[in-house]
């Protein structure tokens, strides 16, 4: 059988909220194949931290994953046990936190930490599951592995934390590691080291990637599929190349253009007008209508995606395709 | 650009932070049982001019000492050595109403702004206060003053009995705009102010801080960690690193011909959509702590072309050409040209 890594169809995770319900994530489909890397964008409220939570049925009530499947080399996770779940998660799949102290333990030493993380997974000695560890911490390029491994979190400057977690999440070799904005907190000649890293170890280990992000820029150097979430909906897919270069979206489009880099000094930044809309207050039909120049009367009903070969979009009015800047 | 003073003129300014000791902590000191607390090099002997009606762009890492240069510029806090003058006259010596005329003349807009706002007032207040208690507006005019300030910034004025937790992060950050503008500033210090927006968000409040500086011929500081915008939006670019400026020059200067192995490695790694499959890291290393800050260049230990001269003198800012100052010890103390730096900062296009 030639199973996808990860295959998710129709995910919708819900929060139910006194004022209503809160559809955060709302009809995403995702595939994923080992080796691939796959830049999920959007801005604040798009539901592209939730859609990774939901992945790992990391999703606290009030909010419930309430329809969508979810598929991981075959095995449908929806479906799989808690108990099953605890043995994937950390072990085949792991996840990497925008704040690594929302992975670190502040009064354990890292090795501790780590040495508890490989055995919760498999049967090794703590001598060895030590020795796992500090390879893990010199393979993500922490120097001294040896000694910094019996330092505390606080220890390490914020960037190396970030590298910790990172040799947390690898210490099984997982075959899908789901990223939630690992870079956004740290410097930019950081960010490039931990990027280099990251982009080196995917593809020798063969693993898959979900980087989740609002930084276009980074996605486009370190991705090779994009996905772009506008209130809930992957509105724009498919790769690096054929998004950036020749977005059908207009919402895609707009992001582009509203890049300074991409702007010409002395003229009014391109910007796309108004906010993205409220959760409980999304717009009939085509939730970026308010804001899109292209929007017609067409737009009041909700587009469905258009696919061709892999490429998809949820627009009535795609730009042309060889509309490049 | 007149003959006459700059606008603003830091000379030769150091800051250091030091941990307040209690009594008992001297005591021990005294007799030897505690070490002093250690003191953090937040800026080192910065020097910098500021002309009026100018957009300087503030750029570094953090640490660098950039925040900590927009408030000593605005005399949020008092420096350790040299001297900050306004309009030709030192800050510091000012007395009364002309220190309080300083200050109301040089506003800050924060980066967040859910944290600069209030968020137990309505924006007339927050808006409105300022200018109240400064006599700028009359009681009963308020209203229609601080209607007009939201007007200027793109806020809809039938907001203003508002509070900011009703406003979104953009609009939020408008509010602390009009703030900043309630009072007749001539002189604006953007600390990260649209470093926490969405992308989306960002271009708009971009836009209206350039609408501004035009209508209301504003100068601006504009401190950011992200060398894309400050391309955008500056005249001239300023680069900190670890308390030190390392590289001053006209904006095009800066992208086009950087002479700072720093400022090289800061454009190499720009995340750019135009650069597919980057082989990321240029730059080694970890960016050192103030508190112990290397000798000789603070760059060195990062730098692929240190040299031993490196490692003990400081290299001082040194003019390379009209404009543009350097502190490097390569290449006669202006930096490596870039024809051997081997970084292809060329391959930042010329802006179409």
């Amino acid at each position: 059988m030639s199973d996808h890594l990860l295959e998710v169809r129709g995910l919708r995770t819900w929060f139910e909220t006194p004022k209503g319900t809160v559809k955060a994530v709302d009809g995403v489909d995702l595939t994923l194949e080992r080796g691939e890397i796959l830049g999920l964008v959007g801005e604040s409220g798009s539901g592209k931290s939730i859609t990774g939570f939901s992945l790992l049925g990391l999703v606290d009530p009030p909010g419930r994953v309430v329809e969508g499947d979810i598929r991981f080399l075959g095995e449908d996770l929806r479906s799989a046990s808690p108990r099953r779940l605890r043995d994937l998660r950390g072990n085949r799949i792991a996840m990497i936190f925008q704040d690594p102290m929302m992975t670190l333990n502040p009064v354990l030493r890292i090795g501790t930490q780590m040495i508890e993380t490989v055995r919760a997974h498999a049967k090794v000695s703590k001598a060895e599951a030590r020795a796992m560890a500090r390879d893990a911490l010199g393979q993500v390029g922490i120097p001294h592995p040896d000694e910094r491994i019996d330092a505390y979190p606080h220890e390490f400057s914020g960037g190396m934390r970030q590298r910790v977690a990172i040799a947390i999440a690898l210490l099984h070799k997982p075959d899908l590691i789901i990223a939630d904005e690992p870079t956004t907190a740290l410097d930019v000649t950081i960010q490039s080291q931990i990027l280099s890293e990251v982009q080196t170890l995917t593809r020798e280990m063969g693993m898959g990637l979900i980087w989740i992000s609002h930084d276009l820029g980074v996605v486009g150097q370190l991705a090779n599929k994009v996905a772009v979430m506008y209130a809930g909906r992957i509105v724009e897919r498919g790769t690096v190349d054929e998004v950036l270069d020749a977005p059908r979206h207009p919402y895609t489009r707009g992001l582009i253009d509203s890049l300074p880099m991409e702007n010409d000094r002395g003229q009014p930044l391109r910007q796309i007008p108004g906010n993205a809309p409220p959760p409980l207050g999304r717009p009939e039909g085509c939730p970026f209508r308010p804001r899109c120049a292209r929007a017609t009367e067409a737009c009041l009903t909700e587009p469905a995606e258009t696919e061709v070969q892999g490429r998809g979009w949820r627009c009535f009015h795609p730009l042309d395709e060889r509309a490049m800047v | 650009m007149t003959g006459t003073a700059p606008m603003i003129q830091v000379a030769g300014v150091t800051k250091h932070f030091r941990r307040k000791t209690d009594l008992a902590e001297r005591l021990a000191m005294r007799v030897g049982l505690a070490e002093e607390p250690p003191t953090v090099h937040a800026l080192d002997d910065v020097s910098l001019q500021i002309a009026e009606g100018e957009v300087v762009g503030l750029v570094g890492e953090s640490g660098c000492g950039k925040s900590t240069l927009g408030r000593v510029v605005a005399g949020m806090l008092p420096v350790t050595s040299g001297q900050v003058a306004r309009d030709g006259k030192d800050i510091a010596k000012l007395k009364g109403a002309e220190a309080r005329a300083m200050r109301l003349a040089t506003q800050i807009i924060f980066q967040d702004p859910m944290s600069s706002l209030n968020p137990r007032k309505k924006v007339i207040d927050i808006i409105g206060e300022a200018p109240r208690l400064h006599g700028l507006v009359k009681r009963g005019e308020v209203r229609a003053e601080v209607e007009r300030l939201m007007g200027l910034v793109g806020l809809d004025p039938a907001m203003a009995n508002r509070y900011p937790h009703q406003f979104s992060g953009g609009q939020r950050q408008r509010i602390g705009i009009a703030r900043a503008l309630a009072v007749n500033p001539d002189f604006l210090i953007c600390d990260e102010s649209i470093a926490a927006l969405d992308v989306s968000i960002q271009a708009q409040v971009i836009n209206l801080l350039v609408r501004l500086r035009e209508e209301l011929s504003l100068t601006l500081l504009f401190i950011s960690h992200d060398l894309s915008v400050v391309r955008y939006i500056s005249d001239r670019v300023v680069i900190m690193y670890l308390g030190r400026v390392v590289e001053t020059a006209p904006t095009d200067r800066i992208f086009d011909a950087a002479r700072h192995p720093y400022t090289q490695a800061l454009l190499e790694e720009i995340p750019r959509i135009d650069r597919r499959g980057h082989r990321f890291s240029s730059v080694k290393g970890e960016i050192p702590s103030p508190v112990n800050p290397p000798q000789g260049c603070h760059f060195h230990p990062r730098c692929p072309f240190a040299m031993d001269r490196c490692r003990i003198e400081r290299p001082v800012l040194t003019q390379a050409s009209p404009g543009h100052s350097v502190a490097c010890h390569l290449d006669g103390g202006t930096g490596r040209p870039l024809s051997e730096a081997g970084v292809t900062t060329g391959d930042i296009p010329a802006i179409d």
